[in-house]
């Protein structure tokens, strides 16, 4: 058995698993019953509702450099949200539409390998060809119902 | 993105900026809509509780780059679908096709490596 300590970040990613996994379901009720836009904006409420419980003192050492990384990061994240709203409100099913947006590792992994220079190893390329694989087949959508 | 900035920001004022960064698109839809909301309450719920969770998802994210390889916690990160996909059949009774039942398990396979 391994520590917590070893593989913290696999439990960090559990978590967010866990997490996003039920975002996916809120999105799809979300949209059901408001606009994309609206969603967005509820969004973004619920992001300020987290602020008072983070710490603002570190931002001050940050550099002008990694202050716009950080803004870039966030702004990107809810772009890509917003164009999931959408599809999510033109008709797409959560079990369709999320899992394509877990797709998002493809350009993880090509970026990580040859901006970062990362090495990942061979057991956890097997894991990294699952995951991307199975992304891949959650997304397929179902054959209509033969006589429906 | 998310890799460059958690190697030299932590969780909690990474996410401060990354709200920061939703403000303009969130200004942007506010302007589309005309300045005026929508005032289901249900709906309201559902954006709110999506704000904080996926909050929540990303803290976590960050904290998990910081102490991994990004390019196996993208992929292990990326499995949220997963719960997705169950509580959509359950809850939404959307169908499960047979292919999508074989991503369930390689989805596992991928989990089971990383537990490790």
């Amino acid at each position: 058995m391994k520590t917590l300590g070893t593989n913290s970040w696999f439990w960090y990613s559990l978590v967010t698993v866990v997490s996003w996994g039920a975002v996916g379901l809120l999105q799809k009720l979300g949209t059901n019953r408001i606009s994309s836009r609206s969603v967005l904006i509820w969004v973004f409420v619920g992001f300020l509702v987290l602020v008072p419980f983070l710490s603002f003192s570190p931002l001050s050492q940050l550099s002008p450099y990694l202050l716009s990384i950080g803004i870039l990061s966030g702004f990107l994240n809810a772009l890509g949200s917003l164009f999931l709203f959408l599809s999510l409100e033109s008709g797409a099913t959560a079990s369709v539409a999320v899992p394509l947006t877990g797709l998002f590792p493809l350009v993880t992994v090509v970026l990580g390998v040859s901006i970062l220079g990362e090495r990942p190893s061979l057991l956890e390329w097997v894991g990294v060809a699952c995951a991307l694989l199975g992304g891949i087949l959650l997304s397929r959508e179902p054959e209509p119902i033969v006589g429906s | 993105m998310a890799k460059l900035g958690a190697d030299k920001i932590a969780p909690g004022p990474l996410q401060i900026l990354a709200t920061a960064g939703t403000l303009p698109l969130a200004l942007m839809a506010f302007i589309q809509l005309r300045l005026r909301l929508e005032k289901d309450v249900r709906g309201i719920s559902y954006g709110i509780l999506n704000g904080v969770l996926s909050g929540i998802g990303l803290l976590a994210y960050y904290a998990a780059v910081s102490r991994g390889k990004v390019a196996v916690v993208g992929p292990v990160t990326s499995l949220f679908p997963l719960l997705t996909v169950v509580l959509a059949f359950f809850l939404l009774r959307e169908r499960l096709s047979r292919t999508q039942m074989v991503g369930v398990a390689l989805s596992l396979v991928a989990i089971g490596i990383f537990s490790q």
